[in-house]
């Protein structure tokens, strides 16, 4: 027994994870491609059983659509909906499950069907646990996972235009990149409130120097302290970072932070608290203080 | 303008307490402010600017002092809604208790709703616009207004956005540091003697059944001990063995 899902997605690298969430729940997916015909006809052929397209006015943000998507749902049979965590499809996702009054979750990682209910397990409280959460009607998830792979060598799927009759006046007035070399670095080493002075993080910079880093920091440090531009600040409102591996020195893994690199292939944290949170996010941690963990790191990198 | 600012509508991760098995004790944990909540203060009186209002909204046992140190005159509460496992039966209540704010003051719609676009619950502030029927920006970090539109600044990954929308709208807030100047104790303690409006609002039926909590399958980080030597070599050996170094 199969069940409908609808993914709602405003940019091509949020379709990978949403479709493959839905198949290997045992879904028949559709995708709600709010964005220009490129958007619909990248979603068409990764396995999905149909594209509903809304095509987007140039200079209008995704969030203008929130009415669009609200009316698409009034007449979608969809049991489960889907977005990633971004603004632009997360607001789509908020319309959705209004107009539908479907069950609004976050953070899911999995989800099936259970004789009529749709089930969605999802991290709660920061990662502490996996919750279990269930709807005998339509459920609205802000899908927490950011990879997956869809199906490869799917037939094109059927692409619907949906007009969008009175989009809001919600414009972009502009966008400028952010974060230069640090959000495209392969490696990155984070520095938080561990460093007690100014002066201690010429031992960051060495480290960062024999790691092949880019140095970046947690929020108090540009913020607050002002040691690093605001640029270099990693968080859920500043850089989010996908590098291959990450190495955080005296962060202690606050979710403000964690979030902006969830992307991040490896994790490495060095915090001389051993219950700090980072160490849940964290593959490999070293509880130690990090004034004499980081001279060790560079020795160890050098020597070898 | 005049603004509402919705603070302290859940409660905050760190009051929870996770057993072994899993298992989530919350004790008696009261609505807490998030780390959005002063960044959602400041946009909502930055919106409404000089000669507007900010009123501030919570809803179960936030406690209005919060708002009202912080030079908020007005404070309303909704104490009927709880912590509700739905987000959009939250965002409902919020409607509710803005609605009530809105027909007390005779007017069709505030001109802005500032409520955190909080991590850990981030479903709610789009489905408020949606209830509310009214335009949504996420993730705002700052923001202005001339008067007939709203003008907000965000980041999105990597890049900076200036977005600009017609009022009443809905804004989700994000700090983007952290609370420049709270109040101090005295503050907070004639905010605690001011008057609190109760508003009668009504928890809407949640369309979620919880059926449980376990731990993830994945409990932490391999930690390296020994030395600082030891500790560094053998971490620097496990990210050259997963290829990243």
């Amino acid at each position: 027994m199969t069940f409908e899902l609808w993914a709602v997605v405003t940019a091509t690298e949020q379709l990978a994870p949403l479709v493959a969430a839905g198949l290997s729940g045992g879904a028949a997916v559709s995708a709600v491609a709010v964005g220009p015909l490129e958007l619909a006809q990248t979603a068409s052929g990764m396995g999905v059983a149909k594209v509903y397209w809304i095509e987007t006015s140039p200079g209008l943000a995704a969030e203008a659509y929130t009415g669009a998507v609200g009316e698409l749902a009034r007449r979608s049979a969809a049991r489960a909906w889907l977005a990633s965590a971004a603004p632009g499809p997360r607001a789509l996702l908020g319309a959705a499950a209004a107009a539908t009054g479907a069950g609004l979750t976050t953070g899911g990682v999995a989800l099936r069907l259970d004789g009529e209910q749709v089930v969605v397990e999802r991290e709660a409280l920061d990662g502490a646990v996996i919750e279990t959460v269930a709807a005998n009607g339509p459920i609205a998830v802000v899908w927490g996972l950011g990879e997956g792979e869809p199906a490869v060598g799917a037939p094109p799927a059927e692409i619907e235009p949906v007009p969008a009759a009175s989009p809001w006046a919600v414009e972009s007035l502009s966008i400028e990149a952010a974060g230069g070399g640090l959000s495209q670095a392969s490696r990155v080493v984070g520095v938080g409130r561990g460093v007690r002075a100014r002066a201690d993080l010429a031992l960051v910079e060495e480290l960062a120097e024999a790691f092949g880093a880019e140095v970046g920091c947690s929020m108090p440090l540009a913020d607050d302290l002002h040691w690093y531009a605001e640029e270099r600040y990693i968080g859920r409102s500043g850089l989010r970072i996908a590098p291959a591996v990450y190495l955080a020195l005296g962060i202690s893994g606050q979710p403000q932070h964690v979030e902006g690199v969830r992307g991040a292939r490896v994790i490495a944290a060095v915090n001389s608290d051993p219950e700090a949170p980072i160490f849940k996010t964290a593959t490999y941690g070293i509880a130690q203080d990090l004034y004499e963990v980081a001279p060790a790191l560079v020795r160890a990198l050098r020597d070898n | 303008m005049k603004t509402i600012v919705i603070y302290k509508w859940f409660r905050s991760a760190a009051s929870a307490l996770v057993r072994q098995d899993g298992q989530v004790d919350w004790g008696g944990a009261k609505m807490a402010a998030g780390d959005d909540d002063p960044a959602a203060l400041d946009i909502a009186k930055a919106v409404a600017g000089p000669g507007g209002t900010v009123t501030g909204l919570t809803i179960g046992d936030g406690e209005t002092a919060w708002v009202l140190a912080r030079g908020v005159e007005r404070a309303l509460a909704a104490p009927a809604v709880g912590p509700l496992t739905d987000e959009l039966a939250t965002a409902r209540a919020l409607a509710q208790a803005v609605r009530l704010v809105e027909a007390a003051d005779a007017v069709e719609a505030a001109d802005a709703v500032i409520v955190a676009d909080a991590a850990a619950h981030p479903g709610v502030a789009p489905a408020l616009a949606a209830e509310l029927g009214r335009p949504v920006v996420l993730c705002v970090s700052s923001a202005a207004a001339d008067g007939s539109q709203i003008t907000v600044r965000r980041r999105v990954g990597n890049a900076v956005e200036v977005i600009c929308l017609p009022p009443p709208a809905v804004l989700g807030a994000v700090a983007a540091g952290e609370e420049a100047r709270p109040p101090g104790m005295m503050e907070t303690i004639r905010a605690r003697k001011k008057p609190v409006v109760e508003l009668p609002v009504t928890p809407p039926p949640e369309a979620l059944e919880r059926r449980g909590t376990r731990p993830p399958a994945r409990l932490g980080a391999r930690l390296f001990g020994g030395s600082p030597d030891d500790a560094a070599s053998a971490l620097v050996a496990a990210l050259r063995a997963d290829g990243v170094l």
